[in-house]
């Protein structure tokens, strides 16, 4: 039934630029993240931010967040109070693992469009629940550091992700199917056909000389590059 | 697999016997439960229009006459596969008869797919739990009772192979029903089965699994569709097709079967309880594991190829043919044929037709019963039971990634090991071949460089009398050859290679009354389309002779056989010969080493030469048949020319490093 909805939230505003009308709470956002980006290239000044924003009334959004103590500002100097380091911090982590989401998995054009859109609509359950799903990814799609969350501290010394394509299980390794990205329609029709779908327990046989999986108790033997497209949860 | 017998499938189709059809997922037990219902009449036929060998059989079940048909396996009745399209056609257009699904107890998941969707085909059917003493090795029980009511009909548990709860099926069959089991799908999906049902035609099957089948893209109904339908209808239904499948982000044809696989589960939910497992791993079980083994594989494929040597080459190629060439054939056969045409036929003409040295008698007969119908029958003995024990998939395993190289992949292994027997018939069986590219890409390879049995009998012979190097040398090129050529076509050849995806099925012992029936049917094959092809060749070699074109061919052919490959001229007549036929050609140059007129270089040349060339007249011809006659005169063409630069080179190679051989 959601398969439809869920297309219209990712796929049908792809293409439209980053920075778009946006209301005064979302506009504050922006400015927050590109405080905490210019702070991480160690040019945060209060001209740099000016010339970073693209938003209209950029000073006035500036000038209530020192208002209500998001920020200080001294002249050329800006910076986060404790409450705007964390804010900024989430809004930088929701909107580098959205990235990486829309890059990685779903392997979208105009990545950085549809981030900026979803970061503001995240829960902070959903956010820690993507982040697993990514397997707590220290990195996003630019090479920026995405701020660490609570969960990415509870999976500290496992640091394999709980989601991952089966071509990584070692063999013999069993995972429940989370979700499969077709690269071909007849591929997942015939594979569906041998059980090959989301909730069913598969088993990593083999990697050479070729990979064979194993359903039940039906085995078959795939590409590589299959097993990439499967996307599993250990059990 | 092949032709014969399209007459007798017709006939089958027509016949007003009560019918029986076994309908099931690959490797589920089905040959061998038709194995126990049919007994001895069985004909292996080929369903018209189709490579795909359906066997057919006459039963007395509970005092009535019956046809029992064993269908091709599926794994769902929406084709991915010439064979699915026959078990669903045979539903779908052939007057209709009692189903039997057999499904592998302790597999059931995959079975309840299929039953799923007969239930939704409407068609009457019960269901076979068969394996069941695996099923109970392995803890799985199956609430037989309880399915049985959920399904809405008959389920009965049988061994197929013990012979154990026959009687019950026999007792089911007479009372099958339809499934009231039914798939709820996507509100959307379910406008679409409605908006398409009302186009389609009364049919053995229900609208509503016809309508699902279109609505998953089932590109083998479209025959049927233009066969049933206006074009304007059919436009109409390719709309509505398109707007649910505009609707969903996967393909309609896996959301179909995701819901259906979702039903399964709760079914078997109810119905399946797991039970502490006993040993599930049995030897049978390790030899299909090692088998596929990186390391353990290895050894296990050259002791398979050992056995089979040792059976075809030297038990089949040795002993067989020894015995039916010298003694059935040179002190009976043939001098009784000579006396009986000198005395019938006083014409000098035609007795030198029928027993000269091309003579149809002395010649074709002798050289396509005697010395080519042996080799083949023990090599098709034995591709039946690699086939049946299930080891050749797992060889498609072991050679996949070298496959890959030649734009290919380890499925394309299943015609180029048949092509060992007979390349002719593995042409027809690279239908098997998903794209396009890669049946042209093997039907190439098997033309340029897989010997067939009859070829590699001689080739043997002439090898054993080698060196090891000789041996390695020869063999090497070839495989070079093979790999390097087919890496260039892959190139060229346009197109994309598929998906490798193969059903490993279980090892198994085989049936040898399956296996039986299986050679039989292909030896009958070989008589039928072979051998007529070997009194053809055989023939416009005897006009050739006549009219002295041979001789002339020879003479063009002389310079090059005698100052590029450093051969004598006597060789330039086995290759001719080989034109038509390269294991006459070999047999040609087998004659020449034995009379000590080729020294080891030239041995080794000349074989490399003939191995490359196109395998005889009817593998051309089934290359015109399969690829079309543009594609198989570029090959022809590529091919002799090549054969002859690649022993040039090699002759060159060999007399400039001076190789002692």
């Amino acid at each position: 039934m959601s398969e439809h909805k869920k297309m219209d939230t990712i796929e049908g505003k792809a293409g439209h630029p980053a920075l778009c009308v946006l209301p005064e709470i979302e506009k504050e956002d922006e400015l927050l993240e590109i405080i905490w980006t210019l702070r991480e290239e160690g040019t945060l000044t209060w001209d740099q931010i000016l010339q970073g924003c693209q938003i209209d009334g950029c000073e006035a959004i500036l000038r209530d967040l020192a208002k209500n103590g998001w920020i200080d500002i001294k002249g050329q100097t800006v910076e986060m109070r404790p409450k705007g380091e964390k804010r900024g911090r989430e809004l930088v982590r929701r909107h580098r693992l959205s990235l990486r989401l829309f890059y990685d998995l779903f392997a979208l054009d105009g990545a950085e469009a549809e981030a900026c859109k979803f970061e503001h609509i995240l829960s902070p359950e959903v956010t820690d629940s993507v982040c697993t799903l990514l397997g707590h990814p220290p990195n996003s799609p630019d090479g920026k550091p995405i701020p660490r969350g609570e969960c990415c501290a509870m999976f500290r010394q496992e640091m394999k992700p709980l989601v991952a394509p089966l071509a990584d299980l070692i063999p013999g390794e069993k995972g429940k199917i989370v979700f499969i990205t077709p690269g071909s329609h007849s591929r997942l029709d015939r594979l569906s056909a041998m059980g090959v779908v989301p909730g069913s327990i598969v088993k990593l046989h083999q990697k050479r000389p070729s990979y064979v999986i194993q359903l039940g108790e039906t085995m078959v033997a795939v590409d590589k590059d299959i097993t990439k497209e499967i996307f599993v949860k250990k059990v | 697999m092949h032709d014969h017998g399209t007459n007798d499938a017709e006939r089958y189709r027509d016949s007003n016997l009560n019918k029986v059809l076994l309908i099931g997922n690959p490797n589920v037990g089905k040959s061998a439960l038709f194995g126990l219902l049919t007994g001895k009449y069985v004909t292996v036929s080929n369903y018209p229009g189709t490579t795909v060998e359906v066997t057919y059989g006459n039963a007395v079940l509970n005092k009535t006459r019956t046809l029992v048909i064993d269908t091709p396996g599926v794994n769902s009745l929406v084709p991915m596969s010439e064979d699915e399209k026959v078990t669903r056609d045979m539903l779908l257009t052939d007057r209709a008869g009692v189903v039997v699904q057999v499904a592998d107890a302790k597999n059931l998941r995959r079975g309840l797919l299929i039953t799923l969707q007969l239930a939704e085909m409407g068609v009457p059917f019960i269901l076979d739990l068969n394996m069941d003493d695996e099923a109970k090795s392995r803890g799985i029980m199956v609430d037989q009772e309880k399915l049985s009511r959920m399904l809405g009909i008959e389920v009965v548990k049988t061994v197929a192979i013990r012979r154990s709860g026959i009687d019950r099926l026999l007792k089911s069959i007479q009372h099958p029903r339809r499934s009231p089991a039914g798939v709820q799908y996507d509100d959307a999906m379910e406008t679409g089965v409605r908006d398409i049902s009302a186009f389609l035609p009364e049919t053995n099957i229900s609208a509503r699994s016809l309508a699902l089948m279109i609505l998953a893209g089932d590109e083998s109904l479209r025959g049927w569709l233009h066969a049933n339908l206006q074009d304007k209808v059919i436009s109409k239904i390719e709309k509505i097709r398109q707007e649910v499948q505009s609707k969903f982000n996967n393909s309609l044809g896996y959301l179909i079967n995701q819901r259906r696989l979702k039903k399964a589960d709760e079914i078997l939910s109810q119905v399946l309880s797991l039970h502490e497992a006993g040993k599930g791993s049995t030897i049978a079980f390790h030899i299909g594991r090692w088998s596929m083994h990186p390391i353990y594989g290895l050894p296990i494929l050259a002791f398979v190829l050992y056995l089979v040597y040792q059976f075809v080459g030297v038990f089949g190629a040795g002993d067989a043919v020894g015995f039916l060439e010298e003694t059935v054939f040179g002190e009976y056969l043939n001098p009784w044929a000579t006396k009986i045409v000198t005395f019938v036929f006083p014409v000098p003409f035609i007795q030198e037709l029928l027993i000269g040295d091309y003579g149809l008698i002395t010649m074709a007969l002798t050289y396509a019963i005697a010395i080519v119908l042996p080799i083949v029958g023990f090599f098709f003995i034995a591709f039946g039971i690699l086939e049946d024990s299930g080891y050749l998939p797992r060889l498609a395993v072991m050679v996949n990634k070298v496959f890959k190289v030649m734009g290919l992949n380890g499925k394309a292994v299943l015609p180029m090991v048949l092509g060992l027997g007979c390349d002719t018939m593995a042409t027809l069986t690279t239908r098997i071949l998903e794209t396009k590219k890669e049946r042209i890409l093997v039907t190439l390879l098997l033309a340029l460089g897989v010997p067939c049995s009859a070829q590699l009998g001689v080739i043997l012979g002439m090898v054993s009398g080698l060196s090891g190097i000789a041996t390695a040398i020869w063999l090497g090129s070839i495989v070079v050859v093979m790999l390097l050529v087919g890496y260039i076509a892959s190139k060229i050849v346009p197109g994309e290679p598929s998906d490798f995806v193969l059903e490993l099925p279980p090892i198994r012992v085989p049936q040898l009354m399956n296996i039986f029936v299986k050679t039989l049917a292909r030896v009958q094959w070989y008589l039928k389309e072979a051998v007529p092809l070997f009194m053809l060749g055989t023939f416009i070699l005897f006009v050739g002779h006549k009219i002295g074109a041979l001789a002339y061919i020879q003479q063009i052919t002389d310079p090059l056989v005698v100052g590029m490959l450093g051969l004598p001229s006597k060789a330039a007549e086995a290759f001719v010969i080989g034109f038509l036929r390269r294991d006459y050609g070999a047999a040609g140059l087998f004659m020449l080493a034995k009379g000590g007129m080729l020294d080891p270089i030239q041995i080794v040349v000349s074989l490399v030469v003939i191995t490359l060339f196109v395998p005889c007249i009817a593998n051309f011809f089934m290359m015109v048949k399969e690829r079309g006659m543009k594609a198989a005169l570029y090959m022809v063409a590529f091919i002799f020319p090549f054969a002859f630069a690649v022993g040039g080179a090699l002759n060159w190679v060999l007399r400039t490093l001076k190789v002692a051989l």
